[in-house]
């Protein structure tokens, strides 16, 4: 483990194989890195070089065959599933390509969805989520449905689901990809933002070059880091 | 959670209103036959008439087990990503499908109860009808426990269907 408190993630030694039609593809080869605390890491790497296998191994979604993955201080690589769903309700949040907000929910009840497991009272989780919206300028959006709002709209709200619950970690998967270049500029400062007045550490997985948003670069390419700057 | 159970049934409106009917007439014959067979009036019929009612709720109830957790992989896997427990998606599917079946209930009680307030009405009129009712109160609550332990196996393949959906579906790209 870590001597290190500042360290929020560290892949050691992290492999990991998909069998695909009967050829084996290695999507993570002798994976080594270390996040600090606060830092905006941004992924980049073309399609298939196993930047959203790593996002999925750090995130306890999916186990590396081999290797550790030490996440604030506890190795989660081969933690139980329901021990692993505790983390990813305490500690992460995360942001997805497709936005993937239930169309029969609000948008403040899409928010709110993160907390309805827990013990939090009705009106705390609903206070919390008009503070979240807030954070992401939607407030005045908070009972319209996805299919009512625009797909920049749409990501805003799936941020605000990513920070209701105050994770340390907010994990991206090409969350600007579907949506146009102007509100893939707004995403990207208000992700920035987040980071930037919350310390919440920034993990962004991108094809496309978005480096100058982020404190440090990872390069991808058949499943090994290439470069870190 | 079951309250968010009950407002993801009642926004789920085509589907809630489809089964929630199935469920009513199901609940409604079922109760019916039993009335019958109770009175002795259909014979050797009663015990499979009943028991096809109740392989039909069985049906009724593992298929919307399935469409609720199969249409909506996509919604459990992202709930998994965003940090439910298995345990916490099969609160919210069981309490889909327990809450359409008792809304079937309570219809068929307030149709019931509103049938046999008109019957008690007309018969004291001069006129000349022969209106009974149609079923008593037991048949229905009867036939209600049993659809609700016949749902115990609809919870028992929603169980098994959610521990199969893999959260990693939610970050794939739509259609992937």
């Amino acid at each position: 483990m870590s001597a290190d408190k500042d360290i929020m993630i560290e892949a050691i030694d992290v492999n990991k194989e998909y069998r695909r039609a009967g050829a084996i593809i290695r999507a993570l080869a002798d994976v080594n890195l270390r996040i600090k605390s606060g830092e905006f890491v941004v992924v980049q790497g073309p399609t298939g070089c196993g930047k959203s296998t790593l996002l999925n191994v750090l995130s306890g979604l999916d186990l590396p065959d081999s290797g550790r993955i030490i996440f604030d201080g506890e190795n989660i690589a081969r933690a139980t599933e329901d021990r692993l769903s505790k983390l990813r309700r305490q500690k992460i949040g995360f942001v997805f390509q497709d936005f993937n907000l239930v169309n029969t929910l609000t948008a403040i009840e899409n928010v709110e969805a993160v907390l309805w497991p827990t013990v939090l009272r009705q009106k705390e989780i609903e206070n919390r989520a008009i503070s979240a919206l807030r954070d992401v300028d939607l407030l005045d959006r908070k009972d319209h449905y996805p299919a009512q709002m625009s797909g920049g709209e749409k990501q805003r709200c799936g941020i605000a689901r990513a920070i209701i619950h105050r994770p340390r970690v907010i994990l991206a998967d090409e969350a600007t990809g579907n949506l146009d270049p102007e509100s893939e500029k707004q995403t990207m400062a208000l992700i920035k933002k987040i980071n930037q007045d919350t310390d919440t550490t920034i993990i962004f997985v991108t094809h496309r070059d978005l480096s100058r948003y982020g404190t440090k670069t990872i390069r991808m390419d058949k499943g090994r880091i290439t470069k870190i700057q | 959670m079951w309250r968010k159970a009950i407002l993801l049934s009642l926004r789920e409106k085509k589907v809630f209103i489809v089964f929630t009917l199935i469920y009513t007439t199901l609940i409604f014959l079922t109760s019916f036959f039993i009335n019958l067979g109770f009175q002795g009036d259909l014979g050797d019929l009663a015990i499979p008439l009943i028991l096809i009612f109740f392989g039909t709720s069985l049906f009724l109830s593992l298929l919307y087990a399935w469409i609720l957790v199969s249409r909506k992989r996509r919604v459990w896997a992202t709930f998994k990503c965003i940090g439910y427990t298995n345990k916490n998606i099969l609160v919210l599917v069981s309490g889909m499908i327990f809450f359409t079946t008792l809304v079937g209930f309570f219809i068929v009680i307030e149709v019931l109860f509103h049938y046999a307030a008109a019957i008690a009405y007309l018969n004291q009129t001069d006129l000349d009808l022969t209106l009974t009712i149609l079923v008593d109160l037991g048949p229905v609550i009867f036939t209600s426990v049993i659809f609700i332990v016949v749902q115990l196996f609809a919870f028992y393949l929603a169980y098994r269907k959610v521990l199969k959906v893999r959260p990693i579906i939610a970050l794939k790209k739509v259609g992937e």
